[in-house]
Order: structure tokens, then C-alpha cells, then sequence
């Protein structure tokens, strides 16, 4: 087990190194020169090139790229070219407010989600089933912009009952949670559906069945158990995604979190902090991969001896 | 477990309506003593040597003083400075300064921290400086507590309007060195204003106290928090539903429905921007653009007035100059009144029927920029022109495509705004001098009329007030019938607050100010 994991870990490295310097291309790509936008428009030409020149933007490009990959091997994201602090910081400032929505989004995701998806695949072809597809595709396709902005005018403009945005009171989440679990209750339902549906028509379930078993003990012990796995990993992807920072949600909710930091970054083409934050949301998956196959490997033994 | 944690989300849900519903609920400012600020943007820094924004200078400015400030109409009246006097060859400015001022870390305010803060602004180890035309600064002396002379390395008569500027608020030198601050960067703004810097939380607010040392009159609010809220349709939520008093820029559609809502109040201060559609004066791909009358026929052919009132509702006012009335050196010199008609004869006499142009226009940089490009093009196509676009993009690679050299001009026409910080006619006519071409400046028509050129320069080092005054207004009326701009609007600057708070007003600039505010 212990080489299997070594192994995987090794075969990261290039990828993260890969995507280091892929991201440093990209973010150079952008159209756009990061000190005339920060400078403004009355900025005299002095001022704009005085500004390049703090922001080490006037060396060449693989001096800036060759600085960035040896910062990178010590572990140092650079310096925000927006505010002058370490990239690390910002984003180390925004991160618990993106894992706390990251969290309680996956949690209600996972509870309902999973919950309506058996639901659904037990009551096959019911209105049961129809509401939870339904109401899946609705949740799929809602723009999260648009159902945040409802949100918001029902629940704080309309019913004063919750604050419409801002981290500061202790409700604050509530809105941006439930608009960002919306999306995740519907990817999670549809998995779980689809993976009950095909477990429930193996042969083992029908074993089951036939041995006397009672129907809650097929469902949860014999069915839902392998089913899940399928389910495990689009929830741990989408819970990278969501730690990447939901873009829109952050801002239409005020959340201080990463997303915002992110657009606000390309908005004024804070090159390091763009790189830094996807280099880390890149990292992020490579591990939930990393920790998924891993899991994989450790419930399925051929997986870790082929 | 899922009917649990639905349970456990409705009774939340009920919890906070009971709370937020009843009579006790979002405390106001009468309870809290905090006036709660939403503003779009997270300013980039507190630091006052490197502002580049109104939006973040106007935070700035609540804990930081200038030695001269504007009021309401834009006028410079004195701040930290009792009086100025200017020397007769116009090199040398005298400052006398109130004394028995102190910073809010206790320490006195004199020349000597003049000199140091202006020094700041100058230096070349200040992250991001923004000198700008304060460049100009030679020398200063801290003649003793009271008197500062600055020299001047050529006469600059919008010297002392320029000092309004937030870039050159006096900071205590003994705050450099405290905790959060280096000389070279702050982020802790130690100024001698009304409210002192208490906290900031990146991305999401900022919080200012009461200076209870403070000079001048005092504030009336203990506290005052600005949160950044990035979207216009969130602050306005935010106003509306009383949970922040005071908001800038709600989504334009929506100040109707403001105006009737009696739980809020609509400011639509003035503000100096001009939007304007620029004109490749030189364009090699539509040499037509070259030709004044040309110029003058895209003048006629878009109906200014029906936008303002359709696309800009209401928030705007037409142009008869091209600056805005707030500034120094304004003289109405014309108008272009909507005329299909004269434009397509116009058009005809010119040989320029038919003609092909690419409009450019950014989108989200200003209220509905888009929006007023794509009718600025169905105007223009009414009057038989063949627009392409309008090409738009985000701000940061828009302004990279219209800030090239002519050769590479990527539109034959583009929308761009201009606002002078200071409210001095020189920074608008930065817009009509062929040596501000890019890369040197912004001047993207390319325009060049050598008599406006002279008199710029002439009116730009003319210490006769009224003479200075009389040659800006004889190069607007030059540059009005050479017409390298679609002269469009001057925007306004809507300022939404609760009904429960008074005294918000704003300066011409584009910042609100709520220092003097207080529950109504």
C-alpha cells in the first residue's frame, strides 16, 4: 500500500509543474497590461513605468517565469502586484470563509442529494421520481446569479428575515449555502439515482431480496453501500470545485472568500495571485484524485497489486 | 437525517425572521451609533501616496487630510491649510497650517510632516506612487511649525487644486514604522481626519472610528463601515432592506423604483466624468474620419437626449462643452441638437455616405456602457452608416486594444470616459493634445489642431486666473467644431440612502462624503 501511495505522490509532481507553468502562460495571454490598469488613465508615462518596474514586469518573461518556478519549489506564491502582500496571505485570509460555504454547501448536497436520489430510484416512475428529476434539472440549469438575486429579495427585501449579504452576521451563510447547494443536491441526486437504479438490478440485490432480507437492510446494507462509490467521487470533486471559490454566489453574497479574490485579481491582472489560486485549486484536485483513488484502492485490493 | 436538517434550516429561517421582523430588529443608526457604507469596489490600498481610485480615495480621505479640500461644488477651500500665497513668478507656494492639530497616534501635525508625506509621494521606493503632475514639486521646506513652501520646477497654477488630490493627505511620520505600516507601504492610514482606521477584513468591509482628538467639527456617527459589495443589484437589496445606510451606484434602471421607495432617498450628485465616443481623427482605414465636417455629421446623428433619458435613465445631463461644468475653465460653447436629416446631407456633401466604421465599447466600466454603444450604433445607422459592433470586452483588455499608437488603432470609433481628479480643465484637455498620444497619454483620437495645442499650454502655465480661464474656453470652442468626439453625456453619480440618515452629500469628483452624517 505504502509504495502504491509513494508511487501516486511521485506522479503528481510533473503534473503540478505542468500546471505551474501553464498557468503562468495563460495569465500572460490575457490581453492587458497590469501597470497601466492599476496606474489609471491620468497616470503620466513615468508613473506607469516606474510601476512596471516595481512589479519586476519590465524583465523578460523567462527571468519572471524562472523567478516564479524557483519561488514556487520554496514554496513562496509571490507578492500581489494589487496590494503588495504575499500571495499566500490573501489567500490564507479567504480560505476559511470559501471551506465554510465549501462545507456546509457539500453537507446539505450530500444529505438531500443522496437522500432524494434513493427516494427516487426506489419510487421508480412515481411522481416521486419525477419531482426529484424534475426538480434536478431545475436546480442543474437555474443561473445561480438569477437564484441568488430571488433569494435575496425574498428572504431579505420581502421577509427581512435573513441579511442579504455580508459575512459579519452569524446568518450570513445561510443564503449563500443553500444557493450553492442547489447546483451540488442536483448533481448529487442524479448520481445517486443512476448508481441505485444499476445496483438495484444486479444479482446480488435480488439474492438478497430472495433470502428474506428486509427491504430496508437490501437498500442501505446491500444496495446503497456500492452504489455510493461512484457518488463519492462526484462529491469530492465538486467539493474541490466549491474550494476554488463559487465565483457568482461570492459575489452576488459579498462572501470574502476565494472566488471573489480570483475575479477581482484577473479584473486587475494581478498576475501572481491569479497564478497562486489556481495553482492551489489545481493542487487541491490533484490531491482529492490523489485521496479518492486512494480510497479506491484501499476497497477494491486488485486496484493496488495491478 | 435530510428532514432534520431541513427542520434545522426552517427553524433558523424563523428564528432570524422573528429577530429581523420585530421592532428591535437591524439596528439602526440611531441604536448602533454605525453608519454601515456598501460600495462596489475593494480598494487595492489604504495607502494615501498610491491612490488611484475615487472609490477607495474616498475612504481614504476620512482618516487623511489634504492641506486643501473641494466642497460641494468642487471649489478648493482650505483643509489643513489656514491659507496659501503664491509668489509672483508662480514658483514658490506658501502654506500657513493650522496649528494645535494632531495626528491620531497623538503626535502634532506641522511642516515637518508635510514635507515627509509629500517626499513620500514623490519617492521612487513608495509601492505604486501616484505623483502624477505633483511631480512638478521641486523642493519643500518646513519653514517652521506653521509655514511649508513648496518650489515649483515650472509654473503650475492648478497647483493648489491639484493638492486637493488624496494622493497628497499628510500622514504622521512617526506611523510608518508602527505595526502594519513601512515607509514604503501603508496600510494603516495615521491621518489627522474625523475617523481613524479600526479594521479591515479583505474583500468584505472596513472599519473607521471616531476620532475623538479631531480638530474640526466633530462627526456625529461613532463608527462607519464600509462593506464591499461587488454587485449593484446586492447593495441595492442591502439599502433597501435597511440593512446598510448609505450605497453608490444602484443598477440605473432601478433609481425610478428608488425614487418612490420611501425608505430611501436618491442622490444623483454631479460628477465630473464625460463619456464620449472617440473618433480616430487620423483613421488610415476610414480616411473620411479625418474630415471635420465628417466628425460634425456623427454629432448630429445620434439623439444624446433620448439616451440619457432611455438608456441612462435620467442619470446624466448633455454635454455643451467638451468638459464637464463642474471644472475650472468651462465655457458652454455649442450644441449639436439630434438631426437625422442635416447629418445624412451632411454625410452626403462629405462623400461619406454608406460609410463603414468599427465601434468599440467596454462593458461594466461605466453605467451601461454598453448599452449606450449599441444605441449609439443604431443612430448611426439610421443615418446610413455601416457600423461593425459594438466590439466589446472586459476593461483591462479594452483598454489595452484603444491605448496603442495609431498605427495599430483597433476601432475606428470607441466609448471611453474621462474624470479630472481635481476639477481643473487642464486634465480634460490632457484628452486633446497630440503630445498625449499613446504610449505617451490617452489621447486616442489622435486629434491634433496646433492652435488648441497652444492654447492649452498658454492657459496650462498662466497664472492670470481669468486669462487662463478665457484660453480653455477658446480651445473648447476649437475642439467643438473640430469635433473629434461624439460629444455624449456627463454622467451623475447616484448615492442611495435610508431615509433614517441625513447630512450625505458628495464632491463633483465622484465621492461621496459622510463625514457630517447623522440620524435623521
Amino acid at each position: 500500500m505504502l509504495t502504491y501511495v509513494a508511487r501516486r505522490v511521485l506522479v503528481s509532481v510533473p503534473t503540478v509543474l505542468g500546471v505551474a507553468t501553464v498557468i503562468f502562460i495563460m495569465v500572460r495571454l490575457l490581453p492587458g497590461d497590469p501597470a497601466r490598469v492599476m496606474a489609471g488613465l491620468l497616470a503620466t508615462e513615468e508613473d506607469v513605468a516606474r510601476i512596471r518596474h516595481q512589479l519586476g514586469l519590465d524583465q523578460p518573461l523567462l527571468l519572471q517565469y524562472l523567478g516564479f518556478m524557483g519561488r514556487l519549489l520554496r514554496g513562496d506564491l509571490g507578492t500581489s502586484t494589487r496590494t503588495g502582500d504575499p500571495v499566500l496571505h490573501e489567500i490564507l485570509v479567504r480560505l476559511p470563509y470559501t471551506a465554510e460555504l465549501a462545507l456546509v454547501a457539500t453537507t446539505i448536497a450530500v444529505v438531500v442529494g443522496v437522500a432524494a436520489g434513493i427516494l427516487a430510484a426506489t419510487r421508480r416512475n412515481t411522481w416521486i421520481d419525477l419531482f426529484v428529476s424534475g426538480g434536478a434539472v431545475f436546480g442543474l440549469s437555474m443561473p445561480v446569479y438569477w437564484l441568488g438575486l430571488m433569494l435575496i429579495i425574498l428572504f431579505a427585501i420581502q421577509l427581512h428575515a435573513l441579511p442579504a449579504a455580508g459575512s459579519d452576521d452569524p446568518l450570513g451563510f445561510v443564503l449563500p449555502s443553500i444557493t450553492l447547494a442547489l447546483f451540488s443536491i442536483a448533481l448529487v441526486a442524479r448520481q445517486s439515482r443512476s448508481a441505485m437504479l444499476e445496483v438495484l438490478g444486479q444479482d446480488y440485490v435480488r439474492t438478497a431480496r430472495a433470502k428474506g432480507a428486509a427491504p430496508r437492510t437490501v437498500l442501505l446494507k446491500h444496495a446503497l453501500r456500492n452504489a455510493l462509490l461512484p457518488v463519492i467521487t462526484a462529491i469530492g470533486l465538486q467539493f474541490g470545485a466549491l474550494l476554488g471559490g463559487a465565483v457568482l454566489t461570492e459575489t452576488v453574497f459579498s462572501w470574502p472568500g476565494i472566488g471573489r479574490l480570483l475575479v477581482d485579481s484577473i479584473f486587475s491582472r494581478d498576475y501572481p495571485v491569479v497564478q497562486g489560486i489556481v495553482f492551489l485549486l489545481a493542487v487541491a484536485f490533484i490531491l482529492v484524485n490523489l485521496v479518492v483513488d486512494l480510497l479506491y484502492a484501499y476497497v477494491d485490493p486488485r486496484i493496488r497489486y495491478s | 437525517m435530510s428532514k432534520r436538517g431541513f427542520a434545522l434550516l426552517f427553524a433558523l429561517g424563523l428564528f432570524a425572521a422573528a429577530c429581523g421582523g420585530g421592532p428591535t430588529g437591524t439596528a439602526g443608526p440611531k441604536h448602533g451609533g454605525t453608519l454601515r457604507i456598501a460600495i462596489g469596489i475593494d480598494p487595492d490600498t489604504l495607502d494615501p501616496a498610491a491612490q488611484t481610485t475615487t472609490t477607495a480615495s474616498q475612504i481614504v480621505d476620512m482618516m487623511a487630510e489634504t492641506l486643501v479640500g473641494l466642497d460641494s461644488s468642487g471649489k478648493v477651500v482650505p483643509l489643513l491649510a489656514e491659507s496659501w500665497t503664491n509668489s509672483s513668478d508662480g514658483l514658490t507656494y506658501t502654506f500657513t497650517l493650522h496649528s494645535g492639530v494632531k495626528f491620531h497616534d497623538g503626535t502634532a501635525f506641522n511642516a515637518a510632516a508635510v514635507k515627509f508625506s509629500v517626499d513620500r509621494l514623490l519617492s521612487p521606493k513608495t509601492f505604486k506612487p501616484q505623483p502624477g503632475v505633483l511631480r512638478v514639486i521641486k523642493d519643500i521646506t518646513a519653514v517652521d511649525d506653521t509655514h511649508v513652501r513648496f518650489t515649483l520646477n515650472s509654473t503650475f497654477p492648478a497647483f493648489v487644486a491639484a493638492m486637493t488630490q488624496t494622493d497628497a493627505a499628510i500622514i504622521s511620520p512617526a506611523s510608518v514604522t508602527a505595526p502594519g505600516n513601512t515607509p514604503e507601504k501603508i496600510t494603516v492610514p495615521v491621518g489627522t481626519g474625523p475617523y481613524k482606521f479600526m479594521e479591515r477584513m479583505a474583500s468584505d468591509h472596513i472599519t473607521l472610528a471616531r476620532f475623538d482628538g479631531y480638530w474640526g467639527q466633530k462627526p456625529n456617527y461613532e463608527q462607519q463601515t464600509i462593506k464591499i459589495v461587488p454587485e449593484d443589484p446586492s447593495r441595492e437589496a442591502l439599502v433597501r432592506a435597511g440593512q446598510v445606510d448609505v450605497i453608490v451606484s444602484p443598477p440605473l434602471s432601478d433609481l425610478p423604483a428608488l425614487d418612490k421607495d420611501p425608505a430611501v432617498k436618491v442622490l444623483r450628485a454631479p460628477s465630473d466624468r464625460t463619456i464620449q465616443i472617440i473618433i480616430n481623427t487620423v483613421d488610415a482605414n476610414v480616411p473620411l474620419l479625418q474630415k471635420p465636417e465628417v466628425r460634425q455629421a456623427l454629432n448630429y446623428a445620434v439623439d444624446k437626449d433620448t439616451i440619457i433619458k432611455s438608456v441612462m435613465f435620467g442619470n446624466a445631463v448633455g454635454l455643451d462643452a467638451p468638459m464637464s461644468k463642474t471644472l475650472f475653465g468651462y465655457c458652454s460653447v455649442g450644441s449639436y441638437p439630434y438631426d437625422v436629416s442635416k447629418a445624412k446631407q451632411m454625410l452626403q456633401a462629405a462623400g461619406a455616405s454608406g460609410m463603414k466604421v468599427k465601434l468599440g465599447a467596454p462593458t461594466g466600466r461605466y453605467p451601461q456602457d454598453i448599452k449606450v454603444a449599441a444605441a449609439v450604433a443604431g443612430y448611426l445607422r439610421d443615418a446610413g452608416i455601416q457600423v461593425e459592433g459594438p466590439v466589446t470586452s472586459d476593461w483591462p483588455s479594452y483598454l489595452a486594444q484603444v491605448n496603442v499608437p495609431p498605427a495599430q488603432a483597433k476601432f475606428d470609433m470607441h466609448l471611453l470616459g474621462w474624470a479630472p481628479p481635481y476639477l481643473d480643465a487642464s486634465q480634460q484637455m490632457e484628452q486633446f493634445r497630440a503630445d498625449r498620444i499613446p504610449p505617451k497619454g490617452l489621447e486616442t483620437s489622435y486629434y491634433h489642431n496646433q492652435k488648441v495645442e497652444d492654447l492649452i499650454n498658454k492657459a496650462n502655465t498662466e497664472t492670470d486666473a481669468n486669462q487662463r480661464a478665457q484660453d480653455y474656453c477658446a480651445a473648447s470652442k476649437l475642439i467643438w467644431s473640430d469635433a473629434p468626439w461624439i460629444f455624449m453625456y456627463n454622467q451623475r453619480f447616484p448615492i442611495v440612502y435610508s431615509s433614517k440618515v441625513t447630512g450625505v452629500s458628495s464632491t463633483p469628483n465622484e465621492k461621496f462624503v459622510t463625514i457630517h452624517a447623522s440620524p435623521a
